[in-house]
């Protein structure tokens, strides 16, 4: 069985049981966390491939997610458009600002970008505040529910963990084949990647287009989830958090930043005294991991193994074999 | 009203300018744009708010220890974010660990100083009705005139000033030189702690003891310097002042939500025309 078959039907498990989970539990209050970690992954994918594959470091992340969520709000709550439609309409416009912020950003080195995206994830809590018209301001905005069988909890959890499912396919399918590897040569060299022939700009502008895309639909769902949104919710801490999740579970890798984003969105609701240094905790957890383990915690497994199980070097016969040479030596001096 | 609007522009935009030359002083030594660099000037107001307002530790007291705060900040900084990133290859670990501390000293004051800002006290005895020529307009202004002159001499005129042109040229060769370049990243760490918390302290009567400035600061002193040109202190504070005046003139005739949005519609324009800066040579351009 080749690796791959073996982590499809390792992701299928997975998903079965992530879809019976409603069956398992009946309390609604773990059916909602675990809602709320399936529409956070789906930005963490999108926004993984930018960070973890593209080494493009994006700390406002938050900003596509609140458009999203404004365009739904606006959209099914205000103008009564149907919900799908309004859910699609996120994903299009997070999409479209993901181009129009990747476009003249994406040009620019590390901390310049860097600082573009949170430049951009101010302007959009600075508009969501002053457009009062149209986001309601302070007070916020009631969200609707999804309609029919979507609106209860469950439903709703199915709904999302179904399209988890198929953008974890997405992006897996995308990190694994040539986009994949293009992606983590622009990260590990622009030079050598250009040398070969990567388009170094596309790709990190498609990327980042599709993480907006991801982004967008997140929001829709986040908006519907929370049922009624403020610009408070879309705090800078939330950037951070999406951040951490990826860093802490190893960059480059698709399963690390998952196992991140269930670990450290799960912590704070189990560990109570975390929830309140939240983003403190956050903050000493991304400095640990720089410091001491770049590669990310999903790394350790890897060091740990190889410290206590180390995989056999096989020799490829270096052993000198003494005699032999001895014999050569010998009839060398008897020439 | 143009002159209030002017002189507010001014007062704040010394702020800013005087954050650009803080992430100046740290470029300079160990090419690293710190994240945690507005922090260093919220620092400066919070404690000083803290020393004088809480405590009710002498004017003078509090000035220093507040400097003190920025200076080991800034040495921890180097300490702990930068020495053990700067030698690897990776040039995006130090992006993550200066942001990583950025979020620690956010979030600490957040929580031991409380979210709201506070107002920070009188430095020099002085009526409230003074109108323009209120303390709280002309002193960062003031700061920001020390700051930019204390540089310059210090760069020209001390052997010190001179070893860290020498490191801002070349790491290796000042090395090879026996010049301990390690200790003097730290110095200029520390000396960017002590801008930062000079300027936060003078402007904490316009700005308020407010833990969420650090971003702000960050973002606006970037824009600094993104227009000024990086690495030149000039622009820096050609580029600052330009930022406080535009940001104060946008909030007068548009209103102050679309602060933001204009600064960085700057910045966007500024970097696709004119990506070194206005003041900034070619040599040192990294976009």
């Amino acid at each position: 069985m080749s690796p791959n078959v073996r982590k499809f039907i390792g992701a299928l498990a997975f998903l079965v049981v992530a879809a019976a989970l409603p069956f398992v539990t009946d309390n609604i209050y773990y059916i909602r966390i675990a809602t709320l970690i399936g529409i956070y992954w789906i930005l963490v994918a999108g926004l993984n491939l930018v960070i973890g594959y593209c080494g493009q470091i994006s700390i406002g992340h938050v900003g596509l997610l609140a458009l999203g969520a404004y365009c739904f709000a606006i959209l099914a709550g205000k103008a009564g458009v149907d919900p799908w439609v309004a859910t699609a309409a996120s994903a299009l416009l997070g999409g479209l600002c993901g181009l129009a912020l990747g476009l003249p950003s994406l040009r620019l080195p590390g901390f310049y970008f860097a600082m573009t995206t949170l430049a951009f994830g101010m302007i959009v809590a600075e508009l969501s505040v002053a457009w009062e018209w149209l986001t309601g301001g302070g007070v916020g905005l009631m969200v609707p529910f999804y309609p029919g069988e979507f609106a209860s909890p469950w439903g709703f959890y199915w709904l999302v963990v179904g399209i988890a499912a198929i953008v974890s396919w997405l992006v897996w399918n995308l990190g694994r084949h040539a986009w994949g590897r293009a992606m983590i040569s622009v990260r590990d060299s622009e030079v050598a990647a250009a040398a070969v022939g990567v388009p170094i700009y596309k790709i990190k502008l498609y990327v980042f287009t599709f993480s907006g895309v991801l982004a967008g639909l997140a929001g829709a769902l986040f908006a519907s989830y929370q049922s009624y949104i403020t610009p408070e919710t879309f705090v800078f801490e939330l950037s951070m958090f999406f951040f951490v999740c990826i860093v802490v579970g190893g960059r480059g890798s698709i399963l690390g930043p998952f196992i991140g984003v269930i670990v450290l969105a799960a912590l704070p609701e189990i560990v109570a005294p975390l929830a309140k240094l939240g983003t403190f905790f956050y903050g000493v957890l991304l400095l640990i991991v720089v410091l001491l383990l770049p590669e990310g915690i999903g790394n350790l497994i890897h060091i740990l193994r190889d410290r206590f199980n180390p995989i056999e070097r096989r020799s490829s016969g270096i052993v000198p074999d003494l005699e032999r040479l001895a014999a050569a030596l010998r009839q060398g001096g008897m020439k | 009203m143009l002159l209030s609007v002017l002189v507010t522009g001014l007062a704040i935009g010394a702020l800013y300018a005087s954050t650009a030359l803080a992430f100046n002083v740290m470029y300079s030594t160990s090419k690293v744009l710190s994240v945690a660099t507005g922090h260093l000037c919220m620092l400066g107001g919070v404690f000083g708010a803290y020393f004088i307002q809480t405590l009710g530790l002498p004017i003078i007291v509090g000035f220093v220890g507040a400097l003190m705060v920025g200076v080991i900040a800034g040495y921890l900084m180097e300490l702990i974010t930068v020495r053990r990133i700067i030698n690897r290859s990776d040039e995006h670990l130090w992006l993550l660990s200066t942001l990583a501390l950025a979020t620690m000293i956010q979030q600490s004051v957040a929580l031991w100083w409380g979210t709201e800002p506070r107002p920070f006290p009188r430095v020099i005895p002085q009526e409230f009705g003074a109108g323009m020529a209120d303390q709280k307009y002309w002193l960062p202004v003031v700061a920001l005139i020390v700051i930019a002159i204390g540089l310059e001499l210090f760069y020209r005129l001390t052997m010190y000033g001179k070893v860290f042109i020498a490191v801002s040229e070349d790491a290796f060769a000042a090395r090879a030189r026996g010049v301990p370049t390690n200790r003097i990243r730290a110095a200029s760490y520390m000396i960017a702690g002590l801008i930062g918390a000079l300027a936060g302290f003078a402007a904490g009567q316009l700005t308020f003891a407010y833990f969420a400035l650090g971003h702000v600061l960050t973002l606006m002193g970037f824009i600094a310097i993104a227009v000024g040109g990086l690495g030149s202190n000039l622009g820096a504070v050609v580029g600052g002042l330009l930022l406080g005046v535009l940001s104060s003139l946008v909030s007068y005739w548009f209103g102050g939500e679309y602060q933001n949005t204009i600064a960085i519609g700057v910045l966007i324009i500024i970097l696709i025309v004119r990506p070194e800066g206005l003041f900034g040579s070619k040599r040192v351009r990294h976009v």
